[in-house]
């Protein structure tokens, strides 16, 4: 369930080079500074790539997703608390593990294995941003706590709230 | 009596602004003269944490959210109050009272153990109790502060910023006491039980402790650069009026304790002030800062740069 409405907000009012779908995958970021659009499990798979080669990272979080480090063969009900350890484990900082727990009453999405997301979030230069985003501009986005971020690139994740209709496909929960 | 919090998030997401969208060199920085710089910096600095300490709250709000809808305002209303802070710290650059890394000011004792406060125990009150505190806060120290600021400065670039806040604020109070509305509506037997776990005494000690001094402290400050504190009175006063209003507030016990607490505040004759808040404020201004601990991160995200690369 989602809470997110309909956005006026358009990605086309942005000049630089704007990424959509898989466009992501298998390039080099090499000096740029990249923004990446996405909820929390689809974040997950693109920031730990991204993250290699850009000179900075600024990762705008629309919604945090549970993870799991590994696959476990648990039942449903040990799922969640899994991933809460694992969150607990990975991320030492109590005020970046609180962004990155789900609201458990409006987020019923079973945990997603991942094991590379907390790690890249550590990584210097990269950014976790929870703030909303609310325009693009022609230099980068703007965020509901009324700072323009400047970036050279922006990758927008296909659950985004700002991926349009055609590049929208469901991520695998 | 249903209030389309869809239609208000889809306002609120219409109504955003930025510190980018405004020229922070334009004239008019000249007319805050020596004399009012020195006379405002501590003001300043109290507004910008309060703004800051505000928008910490409504992250602990969202967390409590009855609808995701709801949820989704109060993040915003985080991000917000985060925005008014930075515009304040970015308007105290402008007027030379930062330095030249643009540091933000120390916050004073009293914001400190409110930091400490929601850092411990924010995310665990139950809903009535942050939801009727904070539109207290807000018509309070919000209202009323920002009302003396435009009285006191006649810089336009002040008075832009705070058109900007007046109308996000506006909104932040309109939607605090249609949430209240909703939960005064639901179930008396939710509403007893939600009172009684206020009543921990971590809850009420920290009200005593971190809340009352608050707004003393705020109106010493106010007294104390020769304002009339009967303003900060006829804004705490707009929290009983707001609610009166209501068809259910008047259900939610904790909004007939902070508006009885409010009355106290208002009545500078009530032995509210002499036994308990003006104590209070000597007695906080002697805990040693140090003692508190570190932080959370968040106390860090403060910045008065509109554009970050």
């Amino acid at each position: 369930m989602s809470a997110v409405t309909s956005t006026t907000a358009s990605a086309a009012d942005y000049d630089g080079l704007l990424l959509q779908g898989g466009q992501w995958r298998g390039r080099s970021f090499t000096g740029l500074r990249v923004a990446v659009l996405a909820p929390g499990r689809e974040a997950a798979l693109i920031v730990p790539d991204v993250v290699r080669t850009a000179r900075s990272v600024k990762v705008f979080q629309e919604e945090p997703d549970w993870l799991v480090a590994w696959h476990l063969p648990l039942p449903r009900l040990l799922a969640r608390p899994a991933a809460r350890l694992s969150l607990r484990w990975s991320v030492p900082d109590p005020w970046t593990r609180r962004r990155l727990t789900p609201d458990g009453r409006f987020n019923t999405r079973r945990p997603r294995v991942d094991g590379r997301y907390y790690a890249a979030l550590r990584q210097p230069g990269c950014t976790l941003i929870t703030w909303p985003v609310y325009a693009f501009v022609p230099d980068g986005v703007r965020s509901a706590e009324g700072i323009e971020h400047r970036v050279d690139c922006i990758v927008l994740g296909t659950s985004s709230v700002f991926a349009t209709a055609s590049s929208r496909e469901d991520v695998p929960a | 009596m249903s209030f389309d919090f869809d239609a208000m998030l889809q306002t609120i997401k219409d109504k955003q602004w930025s510190l980018a969208d405004i020229d922070w060199d334009a004239p008019g920085a000249e007319t805050v003269t020596d004399e009012l710089r020195a006379k405002m910096k501590p003001f300043m600095a109290d507004l910008v944490w309060i703004e800051h300490v505000g928008a910490r709250g409504f992250a602990s709000l969202a967390t409590k959210a009855p609808t995701p809808t709801i949820r989704r305002i109060y993040e915003y209303f985080h991000a917000e109050e985060q925005k008014h802070a930075n515009a304040e710290l970015a308007l105290m650059k402008r007027w030379g009272m930062l330095d030249e890394d643009g540091t933000p000011p120390e916050p004073n004792i009293n914001v400190k153990l409110a930091i400490k406060v929601l850092d411990e125990y924010g995310d665990g009150l139950p809903l009535t109790g942050l939801a009727t505190l904070i539109p207290l806060l807000e018509c309070a120290l919000d209202g009323a502060l920002v009302k003396f600021l435009l009285d006191e400065v006649s810089d336009p670039v002040c008075h832009q910023v705070f058109r900007h806040i007046n109308s996000d604020e506006a909104r932040h109070i309109t939607v605090d006491f249609q949430v209240l509305e909703l939960i005064g509506a639901g179930p008396l037997h939710k509403l007893v039980i939600e009172s009684v776990a206020l009543l921990k005494p971590q809850v009420v000690l920290g009200l005593i402790v971190v809340f009352v001094p608050l707004i003393n402290k705020m109106r010493d400050n106010i007294v104390a650069m020769g304002l009339p504190e009967q303003k900060l009175y006829n804004a705490v006063k707009r929290f009983a009026t707001i609610g009166s209003r209501g068809d259910f507030t008047q259900r939610i016990p904790a909004y007939h304790v902070l508006r009885a607490q409010a009355a106290m505040v208002v009545d500078r004759t009530s032995p509210y002030h002499r036994l308990l808040a003006d104590p209070m404020v000597r007695l906080t201004s002697l805990v040693p800062a140090r003692l508190l601990g570190k932080p959370q991160a968040w106390v860090d995200e403060l910045t008065h740069e509109p554009i970050a690369s």
